[in-house]
């Protein structure tokens, strides 16, 4: 089993699934540390980065 | 015809606009022979980070379909809108019929907030029934308490300071 909860089609929206793959100081995990497929990975990042320019996500812990 | 999806972030101080900017911008779209297929209203929602010193934003959902040429009219349209904080238009596969994860969310944070006022309403008449006695005796209780608070207090500066010494 996966620990992570994985959708059936990756979605900038939603921010819940997003969140299980970035740090508490807002850093997108590797994939060597996740262990998702390649191709979900790349998946992943690309939301990650939509979601932070619409300030769904912080960028970093570091915002004032 | 390609199929895109947009997002708005509108300034939360004109949230009571939102019907005439989405009217005026379903305006443009469709003066631009585009087609609205879905819009969904998010509300306001906590931002991530502040954009331009604001902290919320009034988020807007658009599934529409166009030709690309025409989006770059609207985008240039958009740009100088000051009501406008953030805006994304993103070209996808397939447009989703469900509604989205954002949507959702702001829904079933409502619901929540509704349940705990109601539940609220509900207890406040309980608390104005016990009588004189029973609030002699609630200070008494108050009292016992806060002397057990200190001597907690107490016990815990006390644990600490053994600990302190075992560090240097």
């Amino acid at each position: 089993m996966s620990k992570y909860n994985l959708p059936k089609k990756f979605d900038y929206k939603n921010v819940n699934i997003l969140k299980q793959f970035i740090t508490e100081t807002g850093k997108i995990i590797p994939a060597r540390v996740t262990g998702v497929s390649a191709s979900n990975q790349r998946k992943i990042t690309r939301y990650i980065k939509i979601a932070r320019f619409l300030a769904l996500i912080p960028y970093t812990d570091m915002h004032n | 015809m390609k199929k895109y999806e947009a997002v708005i972030i509108l300034n939360p101080n004109l949230s009571s606009k939102v019907d005439t900017f989405t009217k005026d911008f379903e305006k443009l779209l469709s003066s631009n022979s585009f087609n609205v297929v879905k819009y969904e209203d998010v509300g306001r929602r906590q931002l991530a980070y502040s954009i331009n010193n604001h902290n919320k934003g009034h988020y807007l959902l658009f599934n529409i379909e166009g030709e690309p040429e025409k989006l770059i009219e609207i985008e240039n349209n958009i740009k100088y809108n000051e009501s406008i904080i953030r805006h994304l238009f993103i070209s996808v596969k397939e447009h989703l019929g469900e509604d989205s994860q954002l949507l959702v969310d702001s829904k079933n944070r409502k619901t929540e907030a509704e349940e705990i006022e109601s539940k609220k309403v509900e207890k406040e008449p309980e608390v104005i029934k016990p009588t004189n006695k029973v609030e002699t005796e609630e200070v008494n209780s108050q009292e016992e308490a806060e002397e057990q608070e200190q001597e907690k207090e107490q016990e815990k500066s006390e644990e600490v300071k053994p600990e302190e010494d075992k560090d240097e």
